[in-house]
């Protein structure tokens, strides 16, 4: 058997085209694991490196997709609250949508959402070198963790739905609210082991400019959901 | 305090039938990320046509689904598909199918599923997304509309538009009639006027406009209409009674003449008389529809007004 | 009650492994539909082309009896495939079907269902590509499928045809793949000759497609987003950037490579591979795979030992298997079906630097030929002499 050396997937930027990682050998992981780098390990071992990554890097923002934006069937309701609780756990975070996959034109508003046609755009014009995809149908995550492994230096983080992405560095499959919680325990566990949080002085969800203008300039208040209860 | 957007709009309804209807669950936000929608989402969500019957006087008090477009400066086209996409009676329950041509770029960026595959496959497509609609949500009105040019419909789709009608398919076709391939710089094409002069038809065109009403006839379409923008009010009724009677009857086609002002040289500011003009000249309106489909109509305005 | 009604769903492992099964002498046309008579199919769309008509037939006679909910003969291959696009995207499960000359009618089509991720089952009843003309099989068409994207397997014969049928269906709607999965077969040597096929009973069904677990959303205004335009955008402007063009066509690909567990899963393995440790081996797909065993079994007869590798899967291609295979060879031969020597450039391609056999370029067949079993010995023996 011929051995090549095993392709890793790490940050970037890795160049104008780098291969997609299935191409290279990486394989999905089975239920009760997880992939670092493009290496299995054990879901409790991935979601320690997530957490690591999601408390020290530079603005570590979380893109929720359609399917846990919009509560469309039981369950995900649930799912975002415990997404918001995640949230709650990482100082200095950001939540910057993707609320759709449409090209949109002319151009995106960076701080308002991030799209799979130029995620690139998002994640440079916000400087974030850490970030959570949940949520995102695969087809659009996996394109989407392409062109950030290409173009940025993003650790991507994804908590799927499904079988997992080998595009990004640190990729847990099969996630329900069950395994969102299991990362906000173990970034608890961090901090409690003592790891200080690189932006621990800014504790709580950050809003962008364009979502702070959105918020103060808006003509209705419900407080939050949708429609008022 | 929120402005109100119109009599028609009736929030606790609207809540009412986001609760309840499937289609509408899509439309709402999970708990606690409102705050981090972009605008446009939130104003779509509270301000949008989704479980309404939009009529043409509330354009301009709701959010359209059409969210923005790079169509040229002047296009009749950008504005007959506002129109239409305002018209529809049930957005939150319909598809759109595009193709190659000018009318997708703004199709794609509206707020109803749009499907964009291959040049000639729209009314293949169509059949295709009807019928599996129609298996997954017998109970369900889908409403199924291909908007597409003349090229796309009367050129190289023609068999599977033509195939569609002889089966009695139930989705709407609607041509954007801009009478050339305009997306790809203004050559002739099968809607082209015999004589004119445009790219690859140096000599002017070698044959007649084909009749695709005449067509749409003989393969029993059971509505067909024939417009131009000038009355915004009548192309809402249009496209209104093209859908609903492709719910139940049969097939309906739509033929709007939507100029290129482009490659037709028309100053953006005459757009709207050049189209008068043509109306006066050789497309007036036209509405077909037959015993079966006037029948339906009637009946569907009884059941709403009763 | 009647006979669909009976039906009961059973997971794919216990239609595949563990559902007791009978046996019986039927066609290949008749084995791919007793597939599809358990498959829980929503839709198919069906062309005349010979050799395929009778398959896609007996799937009408099926929607008559109530095994389908759909199904209608379409205008020309482009229609049947186009409308078949349109379908797979609202969730429900597909199937149509095509030869030579038809398949090349609707290969733009085709070539654009791996990128839409829609997951269907194409059969491919291999015939002759025009020109010149001939309805006899030949199966040319496989080169063009290579690039296509689509999962594509080769069924050797009745056997194949109607369990590579069945974990198609499976295979293609697995989340991580969504991808079209085409399965060809010979025409006539398989569609229409005879053949003992093992079958569970006709009284069991694949569980239905599971659309909300893939890898899009559905077009069908009852999932998220509301806004959907799911189709690759046509990047006409530089702000939508090509690179993401090129990372959709590397999702294909990657697609692509996903599916291995699941054929290794549900099909034993993309290869398969008799006498491993001989030094000379015939690599073969399809029908030239029976040649060869009668090839090998003369062979033997007269006192030489000959492997045989059988390629089930050629997208994707089994390469690290193949390479494993063939460390230790001497001697590689390919008999196909065609001009060209697709399947020989595929192995060529794939064991340069892997292997220090020389390969034989040949033996081939086309145009509706048979390959006589003499022929793929007389290759065997040269190469075992030598020779060419």
């Amino acid at each position: 058997m011929i051995n090549s050396k095993p392709y890793r997937v790490v940050p970037g930027p890795e160049g104008l085209l780098p291969p997609a990682a299935a191409t290279c050998g990486v394989v999905l992981p089975e239920k009760g694991e997880g992939l670092v780098l493009g290496s299995l390990q054990s879901e409790q071992d991935t979601l320690l490196v997530m957490a690591r990554e999601l408390l020290t890097r530079k603005n570590p923002t979380i893109f929720p997709g359609p399917l846990v934006l919009w509560a469309w069937k039981e369950g995900v309701a649930e799912k975002a609250a415990s997404v918001l609780e995640l949230a709650d756990e990482i100082p200095g975070v950001r939540i910057i949508p993707m609320p759709d996959y449409r090209p949109i034109y002319p151009k995106i508003d960076p701080e308002a959402v991030i799209n799979p046609c130029h995620p690139n755009l998002t994640i440079w014009h916000n400087k974030i070198e850490v970030c959570v995809f949940v949520g995102v149908h695969c087809h659009f995550a996996n394109i989407t963790l392409k062109m950030i492994r290409a173009g940025t230096n993003c650790y991507t983080i994804t908590l799927c739905h499904e079988a997992g992405h080998e595009d990004s560095m640190a990729s847990l499959p099969f996630c329900g609210s069950d395994q969102v919680r299991a990362l906000t325990e173990a970034i608890r566990q961090l901090k409690r082991e003592g790891l200080r949080p690189r932006y621990a002085d800014t504790p709580g969800i950050q809003l962008t400019p364009t979502q702070q203008t959105v918020l103060s300039g808006l003509a209705w208040q419900h407080g939050d959901g949708a429609l008022a209860e | 305090m929120p402005k109100r957007v119109g009599s028609s709009h009736d929030k606790e309804k609207v809540h009412k039938e986001r609760r309840f209807d499937m289609a509408l669950r899509t439309l709402n936000v999970a708990p606690g990320f409102m705050r981090f929608m972009p605008k446009e989402y939130q104003d779509l969500v509270e301000k949008g046509p989704f479980g309404r019957q939009i009529k043409v006087t509330d354009l301009g008090t709701f959010k359209e689904v059409l969210e923005e477009h790079p169509m040229c400066e002047g296009c009749a086209m950008a504005f007959f598909i506002r129109l239409s996409l305002a018209a529809l009676p049930n957005p939150e329950h319909t598809v759109m199918v595009g193709t190659a041509g000018c009318g997708r770029l703004a199709i794609s960026q509206a707020a109803i599923p749009f499907v964009y595959g291959n040049y000639c496959d729209t009314n293949g497509v169509a059949t295709g997304l009807k019928r599996g609609l129609q298996i997954r949500f017998p109970d369900q009105h889908k409403d199924v509309v291909v908007m597409a040019g003349d090229g796309g419909l009367s050129d190289i789709g023609f068999s599977q538009v033509m195939h569609s009608w002889f089966r009695k398919e139930k989705f709407t076709t609607i041509m954007l009639d801009n009478e050339v391939y305009g997306n790809t710089g203004g050559q002739e094409s099968g809607m082209t006027r015999k004589g004119e002069v445009v790219k690859m038809a140096p000599l002017g065109k070698q044959f007649e406009k084909i009749d695709m009403l005449g067509l749409a006839q003989t393969s029993g379409v059971a509505y067909i209409a024939r417009l131009t923008p000038t009355n915004p009010s009548r192309v809402f009724s249009t496209i209104r009674k093209a859908v609903l009677i492709a719910r139940e009857v049969g097939p309906t086609y739509v033929q709007a003449y939507t100029s290129c002002n482009i490659e037709y040289s028309i100053a953006p500011e005459k757009v709207l008389d050049d189209a008068r003009q043509v109306e006066k000249e050789r497309y007036g309106f036209v509405e077909i529809m037959s015993d079966e489909a006037k029948a339906y109509l009637e009946r569907i305005d009884a059941e709403s007004k009763a | 009650m009647e006979k669909h009604e009976k039906q009961r769903v059973v997971t794919p492992e216990y239609m595949f492994f563990e559902a007791p099964r009978t046996r019986h002498f039927i066609t290949g046309s008749e084995a791919a539909s007793e597939a599809v008579r358990r498959a829980n199919l929503d839709i198919a769309i069906a062309y005349p082309i010979t050799p395929q008509s009778e398959t896609m037939q007996r799937v009408g006679d099926l929607f008559g009896e109530g095994f389908l909910k759909d199904y209608y003969r379409a205008e020309d291959e482009i229609g049947a495939f186009s409308a078949i696009s349109g379908a797979s995207r609202t969730g429900v499960r597909c199937l149509t079907a095509s030869s030579g000359p038809g398949l090349m009618r609707g290969l733009e089509v085709i070539a654009s269902w791996p990128g839409h991720r829609l997951p269907l089952v194409f059969l491919i009843m291999c015939r002759v590509i025009n020109a010149p003309l001939s309805i006899q099989p030949d199966n040319l068409e496989l080169a063009y499928m290579l690039n296509t994207g689509s999962v594509l397997f080769h069924a050797e014969n009745q056997q194949d045809f109607f369990d590579y049928t069945l974990a198609a269906f499976i295979i293609s709607e697995k989340c991580e793949v969504t991808l079209p999965v085409s399965v060809a077969v010979d025409g006539f040597f398989v569609t229409h000759a005879r053949g003992w096929v093992e079958m569970p009973s006709a009284e069991l069904k694949l569980p239905g497609r599971d659309c909300y677990n893939e890898a899009v959303p559905m077009i069908d205004n009852e999932n998220p987003p509301i806004r959907i335009a799911r189709d690759a955008p046509i990047q006409k402007s530089n702000f939508i950037s090509y690179q993401m063009h090129a990372a959709w066509q590397q999702e294909i690909h990657a697609a692509q490579e996903r599916s291995r567990r699941w054929i290794t899963r549900y099909m034993g393995g993309l290869l398969e591979i008799t006498n491993p440790d001989a030094e000379t081996i015939i690599i073969a797909s399809g029908s030239a795979v029976s040649q060869s065993r009668e090839a090998i079994r003369q062979a033997q007869d007269m006192g030489h030992k000959i492997g045989l590798i059988k390629i089930k899967s050629l997208r994707p291609f089994p390469v690290q298997e193949l390479r494993q295979a063939c460390q230790h060879a001497k001697r590689i031969i390919v008999p196909e079906f065609n001009c060209t020597g697709w399947l020989n450039r595929e192995v060529r391609a794939t064991l340069y630097g892997h292997t220090e056999a020389e390969i034989a370029d040949g033996p081939r067949v086309y145009g509706g030929i048979t390959m006589p079993t003499e022929m793929i010995l007389e290759w065997l023996l040269d190469a075992e002499k030598g020779g060419q």
